[in-house]
């Protein structure tokens, strides 16, 4: 490793990184939503803390990851693990950060008994199906449906 | 990983349920509003949880690598005696500090924010009540005279005022000490669990995982309400202030750095393998820590007074704010919060009445260090009987006749002596005798 190189530790999710990460998706879409990630963040805090990862350099959060263990969803009754919402600073990526953040969790929900863990990414996000693919998730033939009202 | 699930004896679950009815009389409201504001949520059940295939062999200390014990007849008297005080004094932070909370719960302004506090008020009481499973499985016989029972009875029947550590013998004013409490207190709370977690006896080590999953919504549940009343404040709110908020800090930050035991101490702990921390070291990362709180908390406020700046303005005008002093863009130093000097206001370990300021000061005269403190500290407060037995006791150690060590160990408290019913309030004064220090640091209850 080069001395420019940032060492990246992932590790599980604090409540004092609610500003970390409101500051990075900031970062990735531009809006600053700190009720959003006060609000999702105590939410999944309370579920399966040890479930949340975050990736942290020099003291910054740059990546995150946020996700549980449910039964009984869409009618599928054993534990699965679902990937919901995530992250990785724009500058940071094609550095495996995605990657290690998620074979942590994916190690996580597998210690809580899940046998498949699962994610709705939107088609036309080529990015996120692109990184998901190479982790080797594939398209289930559960379909969204939507209706506007 | 699996996590078993047990009650206690029928009489003792009796016995909590009984002391639940008393000190968190809106336990059943909690229940009956839970899928209000915790849809999905798993119910909140009072029960004890063990983490199953956790690591076997002790972690640290002298003996790692062997097995750990399941037992506590299998240590020496001495470290077993070391682990029923700390899992002792655990158990009275469980139920002391949900008295302290019942105290002005109601006076919430925001209803989220008050159910928050009581569902952790309720997984507090399953703390203590995790903590009575482990002092009735076992057999405590080689380590101590009492009884399990008595040792049962004597925690349920502390008063704010009579419990083991200072921060839970200290009354609540208003809500913001409920929300200061779980982001200060409950945080040495997790440093605490997690070094546990890692504890050499393994019973205490299983109890700690669904402790620490539970401790961390705690923390969320102070962080939270704060940052939204930061982001109030800076939009001028009438109701609290940021000086409402530094005051409550100033209050309670002291308090939680004592929670972790002398800081010439804690090494006793590490060679018995109960903790893989001296107390020094862990209370410089809470410190730490608390910092990092602090510095999230004025990020909110900047960026809600000031919503034109963008993420790195906004990070660096708070840099210059507190290099500077004074005031930029219409935001002063002092509407910004603080973490207060490491060693203001202390009655305990190395700083124990030392007399230093807030930012750092130090004073030589116990009036002046009292005017000092009483601009420091929430009014309330001021008025309560912790702050005049701390006076008391500074006035005697500035007139040369107790050493700070020594005020620190004496410092009065309610302790319960006999009576048998676990509701029992018979409480009568008495003074710590001194003992060495620099072992742990948590004060061991006697009878
Ligand atoms: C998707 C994302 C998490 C990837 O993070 P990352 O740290 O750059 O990914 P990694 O470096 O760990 O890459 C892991 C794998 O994914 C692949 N991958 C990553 N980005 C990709 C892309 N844009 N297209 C195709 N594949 C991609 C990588 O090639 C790598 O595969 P390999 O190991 O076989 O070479 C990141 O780009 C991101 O945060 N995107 C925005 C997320 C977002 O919009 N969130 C809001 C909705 S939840
Ligand atoms: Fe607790
Ligand atoms: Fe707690």
């Amino acid at each position: 490793m080069t001395e420019s190189e940032t060492v990246v530790q992932i590790r599980q999710l604090e409540d004092t990184d609610i500003g970390g990460i409101t500051a990075l998706d900031e970062k990735i879409g531009g809006e600053y939503r700190p009720e959003v990630w006060e609000r999702r963040i105590t939410y999944y805090l309370r579920r399966d803390p040890e479930a949340l990862v975050v990736a942290e350099a020099d003291g910054k959060v740059v990546g995150f990851m946020l996700g549980e263990v449910r039964s009984g969803d869409f009618g599928l009754e054993e534990p699965t693990g679902w990937i919901e919402v995530m992250g990785v600073d724009p500058d940071l990526r094609g550095k495996a950060i995605g990657r290690r953040l998620a074979e942590r969790m994916l190690d996580h929900f597998q210690s809580q008994g899940a046998s498949s863990v699962r994610t709705l990414v939107d088609e036309t996000m080529t990015e996120i199906t692109g990184f998901f693919g190479s982790l080797g998730f594939e398209p289930a033939p559960l379909r969204s449906f939507v209706k506007n009202l | 990983m699996s996590v078993t699930k047990t009650y206690l004896p029928k009489r003792f679950h009796q016995a909590v349920v009984k002391w639940q009815e008393t000190y968190l009389p809106d336990f059943d409201f909690l229940l009956d509003n839970w899928d209000k504001y915790f849809p999905q949520d798993t119910r909140f059940e009072l029960c004890a949880f063990r983490e199953m295939g956790m690591c076997s062999e002790v972690e640290c200390g002298d003996r790692k690598g062997k097995p750990k014990f399941q037992q506590a007849a299998e240590m020496e008297p001495q470290q077993g005696g070391h682990l029923l005080g700390a899992l002792k004094a655990q158990a009275s932070t469980e139920f002391g500090s949900i008295q302290q909370h019942q105290l002005t719960l109601a006076r919430a302004q925001n209803e989220e924010e008050q159910f928050w506090i009581l569902r952790m008020m309720a997984e507090e009481l399953r703390h203590g009540y995790q903590m009575f499973h482990l002092l009735l499985e076992d057999d405590w016989s080689d380590v101590t005279d009492q009884s399990g029972p008595d040792m049962v009875e004597e925690i349920l029947s502390m008063q704010t005022g009579s419990h083991i550590l200072g921060a839970f013998n200290v009354d609540f004013d208003s809500f913001i000490d409920n929300v200061t409490f779980c982001a200060l207190i409950d945080r040495v709370g997790k440093y605490q669990l997690s070094m546990q977690r890692i504890s050499a006896y393994k019973p205490m080590a299983e109890s700690m995982p669904q402790m620490l999953r539970e401790e961390a919504f705690h923390l969320a549940a102070g962080v939270v309400p704060l940052r939204r009343w930061m982001e109030k404040a800076a939009r001028d709110s009438v109701y609290i202030t940021t000086n409402d908020i530094q005051k409550a800090i100033n209050k309670w930050l002291p308090r939680g750095l004592e929670m972790f035991g002398d800081e010439r101490g804690g090494g006793t702990n590490v060679r018995y393998g109960l903790k893989p921390m001296k107390n020094a070291e862990a209370q410089e990362q809470y410190y730490q820590e608390v910092g990092k709180v602090v510095r999230d908390l004025n990020m909110r406020f900047i960026r809600a007074r000031l919503p034109e700046l963008s993420l790195s303005e906004a990070e660096s005008l708070l840099e210059k704010l507190l290099v500077d002093g004074g005031s930029s863009r219409g935001i002063s130093w002092e509407e910004l919060v603080h973490v207060p000097h490491r060693e203001f206001f202390r009655r305990r370990g190395v700083p124990a009445f030392k007399m230093v300021g807030w930012a750092g000061e130090d004073f030589d005269d116990a009036e002046a260090y009292l005017r000092h403190l009483t601009r420091h500290l929430p009014d309330g407060y001021r008025a309560g009987r912790d702050f005049r037995d701390y006076a008391q006791m500074l006035r005697r150690v500035d007139s040369g006749e107790l050493t700070g060590d020594e005020a620190g160990r004496t410092m009065p408290s309610l302790r319960r002596v006999g009576g048998v019913c676990p509701c029992s309030r018979a409480v009568r004064w008495v003074a710590e005798e001194p003992h060495g220090n620099g072992s742990g640091g948590n004060r061991e209850a006697r009878r």
